[in-house]
């Protein structure tokens, strides 16, 4: 198995410089770093992949076993860093993706020079006996699961929104295609019970790298709290709040991030 | 998939002459057999298939070849074929193929070879 | 309808409707922008960048219940979501927006401030300023409650549809097994190897092989191809399948054995729709004497075999004559001997490897051919079955969508002594 092309990898940006992977999320591919990417080129040597089932990854590697837990995405991503044999590197995981950055450090912590959990989340579900509070009932991940149902006809096929090739838009680059965002709807739903119905909050106090906590200012998806609760359970971590709202700051504020990450990159390694 | 044979029929006082163009493949193949029954042949006439402009012809090309001479024989009448290109003549020698039909330059020597059979 | 009773017809409204038609134009003429804004059958919704609600129009406050202070410069538009929605919308809609400028027909639930649910179809777009910069999001809202209920049925359907495809496709991997000998027989003294390429997983395709013991330390083997795909050349297969298993059984000259089958297939099968295959049978024999196998091969109309010598080189073996099977009564079927020294491979093929695009990722319709084919061999001489096979296979991927035809190749090898084999 080709890892490289299994995960669709791209390496950029200045080589021998130390190492920055970008690890996208729930829902979308590579591409959601695009607006982050050329500021981090400056400094970093830039690894950029997609998760199996994801963008371009090799869909054929996809499987239902190795991807129902976030362990399957955590040996993808060792199996990653092995194969790039570019040294310790500070991994940047957006969402869902943060916690298989904490699994990967507490597995193999000499792989990580640092982790940067953007817009983390250890547990979206609340558990009221546990003072724990993650912003979501169980009913409510069942109602996202009919939501991708529901656009599920409009999301597959030929009826895909407005994406393909917009000669409009040519700033938008070769590399975004048509599959941005757009998932089989079996591995979307597959990749959403992983994402939604994971509690890593045990895991955190595992992590024996720098971290640093990026939340955002208002977050429907991972509120402030739960960067809190992540912060505190991970010992020694920095936190830091974005102005940006919503869940995508690599979006919203791509200047605010990319220097976030710059500079929690560029003094740990 | 683009549609890559057509078939072009002319009918002479021999009978009718078809001329395939294209490539005569799994894809193709169906739709040229279920032309086939329409086709109009007298008895004695004789069915010229013309593959001068045939690019193209596997093993399931050749059960029309098979079906167009199943369909002549039943009708009392005979089958040739006309411009076989070099490729596909090589087909034929793997199948054994040469030794079934009889085989012209042409489409013209195959109507000027032709002959009434009588009544 | 002729003039003069346009010209009535006309005559009497401008009598008794002049009140209404005038009322009707000038409610026309003076239906503003702004009223057309407020109360359009359809949402308008405007949003900063962030998604907080800047103005909304009376049609979506009437649908939800709000009053425009409830919302305007309050709430966040993923707020009127329900929470699926949301996180729908956070994962996937915004992302799209930020990145497009603009989505278009998406599904998703508004709640109303009675609790209730309101299915829509959102269309968002970023206005920018002179400059190309982002200034704020524009988004409609249709009510798509009817819409939702055929929407619902459409999608059950879908999933139907989808769940058929894979029954079908298990089936048709499963009729495909069938086909094929589930692992080839164990020849003292030879090496074998084959492998099936399926071209299309939706229809079962029509190559096959197999190898057998025959009475008296003799074996037998064949491969051949089936005319055309799908349900009916699979039942040709699997007649011709049985039948040379059966025929080799009773009577193993080679010539007979597909003689038999010529019978079989040529009664069962004539007139429009003719079937025939192209098949190779071959008698092996262990040839105590010089070592290795003596092999009788008979051909009816299949491409030849090709023969890799352990000196490093390889030709074809015509079977020149040899007709295929189940067109005509009396089939000519020919053949040749072979003797297949220590380090020789014969390798069997169906034409699904010689007819495959070569360059089909580019569009281009070049098919790779018997030269290129024998070229491969020459190269690959001497070699093993297993490496044969194995190089057949790399061979394949090569070609990728370019193997539009189901492709089955059957290699057999006799292994050097071992002291050789060391070198």
């Amino acid at each position: 198995m080709d890892v490289r092309s299994r995960n669709h990898v791209r390496v950029t940006g200045r080589t021998g410089a130390p190492v920055v992977m970008l690890a996208h999320g729930f829902g979308c591919d590579q591409n959601m770093w695009r607006l982050v990417v050329p500021e981090l080129e400056r400094h970093f040597t830039v690894v950029l992949f997609d998760h199996v089932g994801a963008g371009n990854s090799d869909l054929t590697a996809w499987s239902r076993e190795r991807y129902s837990t976030l362990d399957g995405y955590t040996d993808d991503l060792l199996e990653l860093c092995r194969e790039l044999a570019l040294g310790p590197i500070t991994f940047v995981g957006h969402s869902v993706s943060a916690m298989m950055g904490v699994l990967a450090a507490a597995r193999e912590p000499e792989a990580f020079a640092g982790l940067v959990l953007l817009a983390p989340s250890p547990c979206f579900i609340d558990e009221p006996d546990a003072g724990y509070r993650g912003g979501f009932s169980a009913e409510d991940i069942d109602e996202l699961l009919e939501s991708l149902d529901a656009n599920y006809l409009g999301w597959s096929g030929a009826m895909a929104p407005v994406v393909m090739g917009n000669p409009q838009r040519p700033e938008l680059g070769e590399e975004l295609t048509s599959s941005f965002c757009r998932t089989d709807p079996e591995i979307a739903r597959v990749f959403a019970r992983v994402t939604f119905l994971s509690d890593n909050r045990a895991d955190l106090a595992r992590v024996a790298v720098p971290a640093l906590v990026a939340q955002c200012s208002s977050d429907a998806i991972a509120p402030p709290e739960v960067g809190a609760f992540v912060h505190a359970r991970i010992p020694g971590s920095q936190l830091v709040t974005l102005n940006a709202t919503g869940h995508c700051p690599q979006l919203a504020a791509p200047e605010e991030t990319a220097a976030a990450i710059a500079a929690f990159a560029g003094a740990i390694q | 998939m683009t549609k890559r044979l057509s078939l072009h029929t002319r009918t002479t006082p021999a009978g009718p002459v078809i001329e395939l163009v294209g490539e005569l493949d799994h894809h193709t193949a169906p739709e040229i057999r279920a032309a086939l029954p329409a086709l109009s042949l007298n008895p004695g006439q004789q069915l010229v298939l013309d593959l001068g402009t045939l690019t193209f012809c596997d093993s399931t090309g050749i059960t029309v070849l098979i079906a167009a001479r199943n369909h002549a024989l039943a009708a009392e009448a005979s089958i040739v074929l006309a411009a076989v290109p070099d490729r596909v003549s090589r087909i034929f020698r793997i199948v054994g193929l040469e030794q079934v039909f009889l085989i012209y330059l042409t489409a013209q020597d195959a109507e000027a070879a032709w002959r009434p059979t009588a009544g | 309808m002729s003039k003069t009773n346009d010209e009535e017809h006309g005559g009497a409204r401008e009598d008794e409707g002049p009140v209404d038609d005038r009322a009707q134009f000038s409610a026309l003429l003076e239906d503003s922008a702004e009223d057309l804004y407020e109360h359009a059958p359809c949402g308008y919704l405007s949003t900063q960048l962030d998604g907080r609600i800047a103005k909304v129009n009376t049609t979506l406050l009437d649908w939800l219940g709000y009053q425009p202070e409830d919302l305007v410069g309050r709430k966040y538009f993923s707020e009127l979501l329900t929470v699926g929605g949301r996180l729908y919308h956070e994962t996937h809609f915004a992302p799209m927006l930020r990145m497009h400028g603009e989505i278009s027909g998406i599904a998703l639930e508004l709640k109303a401030t009675d609790g209730s649910r309101l299915p829509v179809l959102v269309t968002s777009t970023v206005k920018k300023g002179g400059g190309g910069q982002p200034l704020l999001i524009r988004t409609t809202i249709f009510d798509a409650r009817d819409r939702r209920a055929y929407e619902t049925e459409l999608l059950r359907a879908r999933q139907a549809a989808d769940r058929e495809r894979d029954r079908l496709q298990a089936l048709t991997t499963t009729l495909q097994k069938t086909l094929l000998p589930p692992t080839l027989a164990n020849v003292p003294g030879l090496d074998v190897c084959a492998h099936y390429h399926v071209a299309s997983v939706d229809e079962v395709g029509g190559d096959f092989y197999d190898l057998f013991p025959l009475a008296a330390g003799t074996w037998g083997m064949f491969l051949g191809d089936v005319c055309g795909k799908g349900v009916a050349a699979a039942a040709v297969t699997s007649l011709a399948r049985y039948t040379l298993r059966a025929a080799a059984v009773y009577h193993p000259d080679p010539v007979a054995v597909l003689g038999n089958l010529n019978t079989v297939l040529n009664h069962e099968y004539n007139g429009a729709d003719p079937r025939f295959c192209t098949v190779v049978f071959g008698l092996l024999t262990p040839d105590r004497v010089h070592g290795g196998f003596q092999i009788t091969l008979a051909s009816g109309g299949h491409p030849p075999a090709l023969l890799m010598r352990a000196d490093g080189t390889a030709d074809i073996l015509p079977t020149p004559g040899g007709q295929l099977i189940g067109v005509l009564p009396d089939a000519h079927i020919s053949t040749t001997t072979v003797h297949l020294a220590p380090g020789d491979t014969l390798l069997l093929h169906t034409d699904g490897l010689t007819e495959a695009h070569t360059n089909a990722a580019i569009g281009g319709g070049e098919r790779y051919g018997d030269d290129a084919f024998l070229d491969f061999g020459r190269a690959l001489a001497p070699t093993t079955a297993t490496g044969t096979i194995s190089a057949v296979r790399g061979l394949l991927d090569t070609f990728g969508t370019g193997v539009d035809d189901d492709t089955a190749v059957l290699a057999i090898h006799v292994p050097r002594p071992h002291s050789d084999e060391q070198q």
